[in-house]
């Protein structure tokens, strides 16, 4: 069939008017191979205006569409929308920016009509090798494997779980809660963990929509979002569970750093000296706050931060729960003596500052200690330290409680391959993007939340699953269809190679090899059209709809004429 | 709950990034958002930001896409130049009266062209600008604030004053000023409410001992953001009052911690970054930070402060006792922690204010029936269990004005709300 390529040149009331000579600028494109129509109109976008170019397209019964006006941000959409309405497929439509690219940044006039010129005709030979695509939606499941069942993993299935959506949630232990169920207090309010742990577990124990798999792995998982095959395995029993989700909300929580690669703290060899876990669980109920003798201690040093040096990272809540230990050492034994030694205290937020101050005023000394060693002397432990600034010092201490950094749950990166999603350096799982995209990672439909991603506080931890809830009912509406991006990428069976270098490239896991035809093939499911794949591909198989070298080719070709 | 998902509709007061967030989320669901904002654009705070912590991207680019897509989206109803008056009801059946000012200039015909602000006669402070440019009475606060229409301010405007002006009408191509528009009342039936209505920084003044407005050449760090904008007043050149680049700069933290009796989380982080920016863009000057301690949590932060630590910017734990003129510049009189005192004289002083509630947040609270903290904050249901609820079911908060908070755990509580208020909707 002929083409019949339609161009219009908008003048922008006078701000392309102004500075482009448009009839020069029809005159130049006239002749232009199969161009039918060439027309200029006041404010193409305005009612009128789009009313105009849909009866031109009817009426000239294009089949492509230029239209030179203002950026592509700005109304490449109106403009599709006016080829819908026309009937025209709204891929065969390419717009030239002929005003801030030209008319608002181009002073001489002459030297701008000839930019413009270049410019459409650059798209008007583009447009000509443009094809017709269509929007495609999938069918999609709503509901949601939830992994981990710590507070996270709890508040996610109790937001997310509904009449209409299901959610499974996976806990490799024997019982929900994860870490703090275990801890008595909690700042700043000094209630108890364990008894919001219970709270929380209620509602879900309640709600029929969740189900509950402890002492279980996530054993596979195959497919995209909204179509996610998982199976999960029942430990003891062997026992096999299939099912689809639409979506996965990684909330896998952390790990303290192992003390053992820190000889310093003497932590493992000296008597009474404690993680922070280990001190949570003394102070549980069922626990005691006592020494090895079976005494209470007089003198307990809080050490901050430790292995925040070979981490790279500030842990974010050490300096909080350890305020939280002076408080809970000063209840239990008020004639106790409490020394926390810190590098920088780090109390972010409204409310945190009022709990420091306040631990401060029950007598707890704060001692700036950047360096930090530990010492058995007699009975008792040594705690030498220094400050940048400050001469070395001696601390004598009954007992000595070491705040390590936290680090990614040991399954942390099991998960992250088994999901093909990224790791940061650090070895949480990375976000899709650090400042607007928190709880999305890498792969789309899968979700990481808590300290799965990075150290953070209770209400945090609870936010972000709020959050992933957020994108995925927002996305997972049942009964809904999901669209797909149009201009996905694919390869050529032809020309396919079988090097698998755009499999290794591919950002988004997009690509797979087909191990009978030994070709590589794209899940335009998966595909977000970014392109990768057909600037790496050798063989030239490899191509984006609508990018296609032809396609470019043309289009520079026309503007370099 | 009274409402259904396919039904819901959601008033969202403050498009920043928070509530931009939550109203494309919404709006995506299938909801219908009225997002709310005072001004006559939107963005919020980040659009005054050059770049932003710790991958120093654009913040004006990032935040353009999103910006662009509630423009485009047809759930999605921006109310700018609007101020949320009276709210009735509960959830799933608020009654909502919003005023919206007119602009007194219609959206339908304006393309954004500038036209009209040449011949206005009136030059005021551009209070976007920090007051360090000056605007028309027709203004666009910054190049590339939207929607791309400027708005009249009537208070400067020589025609809202009784004179007969009427040339930025005469200076429009497209019929696009008009001087007879009214402000409306609009009444919204709403759902749910998210309240994301940001922060604004402490007032300097306040501390006296920094010299601000008081000396020549100590800056806000808002100021400094917008004079090393590539958009702003100085389109991005890093001068003094006497037009030339400094030499050497200070930056002092937490100006008003002590006032306010919070850390406000980002400011470090803020401070390090400026110094990042101005270190890249001013080679040879010398920084120095003036803190008492680094906050720079989480993961990610450290490792951001130890690359500017080690690119040859200068952290001194200090507290500053007095700042006074020396030539142009200043001299700053601090104290180490084991007692030193020492005097550093600088080019350039910037002060990183305390983050604080917006002006109007307790007229807010009272029209919304919801908790205010003792620094005047709104309040969550429960600190660590609801963070993003109130204690007013259906209304919920995000971002700063809930609390001093980055961009990324201000964008997740906006994505809760929305987890919030979908679950409830069923």
């Amino acid at each position: 069939m002929a083409k019949k390529i339609g161009v219009y040149v908008c003048e922008c009331g006078n701000n392309i008017a102004d500075n482009v000579d448009i009839d020069r600028v029809i005159k130049a494109l006239a002749s232009l191979r199969d161009v039918t129509v060439v027309e200029k109109y006041r404010l193409l976008c305005s009612e009128d205006g789009k009313e105009f170019l849909k009866q031109s397209i009817k009426e000239h019964e294009l089949t492509h569409l230029v239209v030179a006006a203002c950026s592509p941000k700005q109304h490449e959409h109106t403009f599709m929308s006016v080829c819908l309405a026309a009937g025209l497929n709204p891929y065969l439509f390419q717009m030239a920016n002929i005003r801030e690219q030209v008319a608002w940044v181009t002073p001489d006039k002459e030297e701008a009509t000839d930019k413009a010129i270049r410019q459409i005709a650059a798209a008007i030979a583009r447009v000509a090798y443009q094809e017709a695509l269509e929007k495609r939606d999938m069918d999609v499941s709503p509901d949601v494997l939830v992994i981990g069942g710590g507070i996270a993993g709890i508040r996610a299935a109790q937001v997310l779980a509904s009449p209409d959506r299901r959610v499974y949630l996976v806990e490799k232990s024997s019982s929900l809660g994860g870490k703090v169920k275990g801890f008595d207090k909690l700042f700043t309010k000094m209630e108890s963990g364990s008894a919001l742990i219970e709270n929380e577990l209620r509602k879900v124990e309640e709600d029929k929509n969740v189900e509950v798999f402890t002492d279980s792995e996530v054993e596979q998982i195959l497919g995209f979002f909204g179509n996610f095959e998982i199976k999960v395995v029942k430990k003891a029993t062997n026992e096999e569970r299939d099912f689809n989700v639409g979506a996965v909300v990684l909330a896998t929580g952390f790990d303290l750093m192992d003390l053992k690669e820190l000889p310093q703290y003497g932590y493992g060899k000296l008597d009474n000296v404690y993680t922070s876990l280990e001190f949570e669980e003394m102070n549980a109920p069922g626990g005691k706050l006592l020494l090895k003798n079976g005494k209470p201690p007089e003198s307990v040093a809080i050490i901050h931060c430790v292995g925040r040096e070979d981490k790279g990272y500030c842990s974010k809540v050490c300096c909080m729960y350890s305020l939280k230990f002076a408080r809970v050492l000063k209840d239990k034994l008020p004639e106790v003596k409490v020394s926390e030694l810190y590098s920088d205290l780090c109390v972010p937020g409204k409310a945190y500052q009022k709990f420091y101050e306040e631990t401060k005023g029950l007598g707890v000394e704060f001692i700036r200690a950047d360096k930090t060693n530990i010492t058995q002397n007699g009975k008792g432990i040594t705690v030498k330290y220094e400050s940048k600034s400050g001469p070395k010092r001696d601390l004598a201490a009954d007992m000595v409680i070491l705040v390590p950094a936290m680090e990614p749950a040991s399954d942390t990166n099991r998960f992250a391959e088994m999901f093909g999603i990224s790791v940061d350096n650090e070895g949480f799982l990375a976000q899709e993007h650090q400042k607007l995209a928190p709880v999305a990672s890498s792969v789309e439909g899968v979700f990481v939340v808590g300290c799965a991603q990075g150290p953070k506080n209770i209400s945090e931890s609870i936010v972000q699953s709020e959050a992933a809830a957020g994108k995925i009912l927002s996305a997972l509406v049942p009964g809904r269809k999901l669209e797909l991006e149009v201009k996905t990428s694919e390869i050529s069976e032809a020309f396919c190679t079988g090097c698998k270098t755009c499999i290794s490239v591919c950002p988004y896991s997009a690509i797979s090899f087909d191990d009978f035809r030994k070709i590589a093939v794209v899940n335009e499911a998966l595909c977000h059209g970014c392109g990768v794949c057909a600037a790496a591909c050798p063989s030239g198989a490899a191509r984006v709809k609508n990018f296609a070298f032809t396609q470019i080719y043309q289009e520079v070709e026309a503007l370099l004429k | 709950m009274k409402y259904n998902r396919n039904s819901i509709s959601v008033l969202v007061i403050g498009a920043g990034v928070a509530g931009i967030q939550s109203s494309l989320l919404l709006a995506n669901s299938g909801a219908k958002v009225y997002l709310v904002e005072k001004a006559s654009y939107f963005g919020g705070n980040i659009i005054k930001w050059e770049e932003v912590f710790p991958n120093m991207e654009c913040a004006t680019c990032m935040i353009a896409p999103k910006q662009q897509e509630v423009l485009q989206n047809e759930n999605i109803e921006l109310l700018t130049l609007s101020e949320v008056e009276a709210v009735d009801g509960s959830v799933g059946d608020f009654a909502v009266k919003v005023k919206k000012k007119a602009r007194y200039v219609n959206l339908d015909n304006c393309i954004g062209c500038n036209e009209c602000f040449g011949p206005c006669p009136v030059e005021v402070d551009n209070e976007f600008e920090e007051g360090l440019s000056k605007r028309k009475a027709i203004y666009i606060p910054c190049a590339g604030a939207l929607p791309n229409a400027p708005v009249i301010d009537t208070d400067n405007c020589l025609r809202f004053k009784g004179e007969d002006c009427q040339l930025c009408q005469g200076a429009c191509a497209f019929e696009a000023i008009d001087y007879t528009q009214q402000d409306e009342e609009l009444e919204l039936n709403v759902g749910a409410i998210v309240v994301a209505t940001g922060f604004k920084t402490f007032d300097l003044t306040q501390t006296p001992q920094y010299g601000y407005k008081k000396l020549n050449n100590v800056y806000s760090m808002v100021e400094v953001e917008r004079i090393c904008a590539s958009n702003g007043p100085t389109e991005g050149q890093i001068i003094l009052q006497n037009g030339e680049a400094p030499k050497s700069v200070a930056i002092i933290h937490c100006v008003g911690r002590e006032e306010k009796g919070y850390c406000s989380s980002v400011c470090c982080m803020a401070s390090i970054k400026q110094a990042h920016f101005l270190k890249n863009k001013i080679p040879g000057v010398k920084i120095a930070q003036l803190y008492s301690d680094l906050c720079v949590p989480g993961r990610i932060y450290q490792r951001f402060y130890e690359e500017v630590k080690e690119s040859g910017v200068d952290f001194i734990r200090a507290t500053v006792s007095e700042v006074t003129q020396q030539g142009t510049g200043v001299a700053i009189k601090y104290k180490t922690e084991n007692g030193e005192e020492n005097t550093l004289n600088v080019d350039m002083l910037i002060l990183a204010p305390a983050i604080e509630p917006q002006s109007d947040s307790s007229k807010l609270a009272e029209i919304l029936a919801i908790p205010q903290d003792e620094h005047g904050f709104f309040s969550e249901k429960e600190p660590d269990l609801d963070s993003v609820d109130t204690s007013r079911e259906g209304i919920f908060i995000a971002g700063c004005a809930q609390s001093p908070k980055d961009v990324p755990d201000t964008v997740a509580e906006a994505e809760a709300t929305v987890g919030r208020i979908l679950s409830l909707s069923r």
